[in-house]
């Protein structure tokens, strides 16, 4: 065992920390949403939480850097970690904004939910195959996270061009939808980008941002 | 890309012993190129063959080719009609411990060589003597102790004044075998920041123990393991994403 390796075991600990509170974040908001609920204290909480170990995962970085001056696939490891931090206390902070819509715009429950019912089954899977591509450095899903990063992008554009066709009669729900489909589709983006991280992990290799 | 040097499938012995195997390598001009690898991987035999100074010892033997597209000398330097003197010119050395000429003062260990290829006008000895302890960032700290013995500067000057000496030759290649591992960090940087320095005029080859230290100077890094060159590659490749297993082992500490 190499010295770098507790501190490398270290911050693995901390991102799979990020990792089940962030998911466990958003899958409270899309709840709040569709039941109505009012979690915005623990949401609020968990988002805090998750920038805070943002922050410690980013000072262990910089001293893993500092003591033992990692290479290769250490260094790609201790630089990826950092960002996907940043990826999971977005998770937390997008999850946030969707309370805060409810905050705005108080029960959405009689809103059609369909869109962001649809949405949130694959950001779902997406966030539980992006972690499960981290942790287990598998290429094969990272890649199935990229392709539904397509998905997701593409309800949330036909969303926008049926808004200014439709015209919609009940603007709460409309510009609800509208928000809440845009945290979903940021989230999507970001659980893309940690898939990203894996590739570059495990092969070096870069993917050019869409 | 601008090749000065030419290494094409090289094998050593010493004696019986073969420690280099079919190693080839092109070094670029003006660029600091490293060579890491553990001990006993053939990294100063490598370095040593690039100047023929391996074969001087009895049993030593060389196969394969180096050429060297120098300004004076362009061809294969094992070709038969070579003098190896001529090549040791083109090519000076540096060694692991600083070794000038106890006996000399600061001034003659320079001087020296210039001496014995038979320039004899002392104004111009004067004039190579100051550039060469100039370009080795020595001068300003012996400018007033010209005429002391070599022996008496600090580790890291006398190491300069080794650069100063082979930069008198007007080399085309600076070969530097370890040259900080018997310095401390200080006289470390300052020899690191010479080598970059250097590079504009001249094409440096060094051999390293110390990883970082090809990290931070080499513009190419070539990893060797048990007499054969693994991988080469420009050097934020081979320490970011290197392509061998071996490389990656190596430099992240996971060997043997």
């Amino acid at each position: 065992m190499r010295l770098i390796d507790e501190g490398l075991a270290r911050l693995n600990s901390k991102i799979i920390r990020m990792a089940n509170l962030s998911r466990e974040t958003v899958e409270l908001a899309v709840r709040a949403y569709l039941k109505n609920e009012r979690l915005t204290e623990k949401i609020f909480n968990n988002s805090e939480t998750l920038r805070i170990l943002q922050d410690e995962v980013s000072e262990l970085a910089v001293e893993l850097i500092a003591r033992y001056q990692p290479v290769a696939s250490d260094l790609r490891y201790i630089k990826s970690c950092m960002e996907i931090a940043y990826g999971f206390s977005r998770f937390g902070r997008y999850a946030y904004d969707i309370m805060q819509v409810l905050e705005v715009f108080g029960d959405l429950s009689s809103c059609d939910q369909t869109k962001i019912i649809k949405a949130n089954d694959i950001v779902h899977k997406m966030i539980n195959l992006s972690i499960e591509a981290f942790i287990n450095k598998d290429l094969a899903k990272a890649e199935e996270v990229d392709k539904m990063d397509d998905d997701i992008d593409d309800i949330y554009e036909s969303h926008l061009s049926n808004l200014i066709k439709e015209k919609p009669q009940d603007l709460r729900c409309a510009v609800s939808a509208t928000l809440i489909l845009r945290y979903l589709e940021r989230i999507a983006d970001h659980a893309s980008y940690i898939a990203e991280a894996v590739l570059y992990i495990v092969k070096g290799e870069r993917r050019p941002r869409k | 890309m601008d090749i000065i040097i030419d290494v094409k499938n090289l094998n050593a012995w010493y004696g019986e012993k073969q420690v280099l195997y079919n190693v080839s390598l092109q070094i670029p001009r003006y660029n600091i190129t490293a060579i890491i690898g553990p001990s006993g991987c053939g990294k100063t035999t490598f370095l040593r063959c690039l100047n023929r100074l391996h074969e001087l010892t009895p049993g030593n033997r060389v196969e394969g080719e180096i050429y060297f597209y120098g300004k004076n000398f362009k061809g294969n330097i094992y070709d038969s009609k070579v003098d190896p003197v001529e090549i040791r010119r083109h090519m000076g050395m540096v060694f692991q411990k600083p070794n000038p000429f106890p006996m000399l003062s600061v001034y003659d260990n320079v001087a020296i060589g210039l001496k014995i290829n038979g320039i004899r006008d002392k104004k111009k000895i004067d004039e190579i003597v100051m550039d060469s302890l100039k370009k080795a960032y020595l001068l300003d700290e012996v400018k007033d102790a010209l005429h002391k013995s070599g022996a008496s500067l600090s580790g890291g000057q006398q190491q300069r004044l080794c650069i100063a000496r082979a930069i008198a030759y007007n080399p085309e290649v600076i070969l530097l075998d370890e040259p900080t591992s018997a310095l401390d960090p200080v006289a470390t940087s300052k020899i690191e920041q010479l080598l970059v320095e250097l590079k504009r005029e001249y094409t440096i080859v060094i051999v390293t123990h110390n990883m970082q230290q090809a990290a931070r100077i080499a513009d190419y890094t070539a990893f060797m393991y048990l007499g054969k060159l693994i991988e080469f590659a420009p050097t934020e490749e081979l320490f970011e994403t290197p392509k061998n297993e071996l490389t990656e082992r190596y430099i992240t500490g996971k060997f043997g």
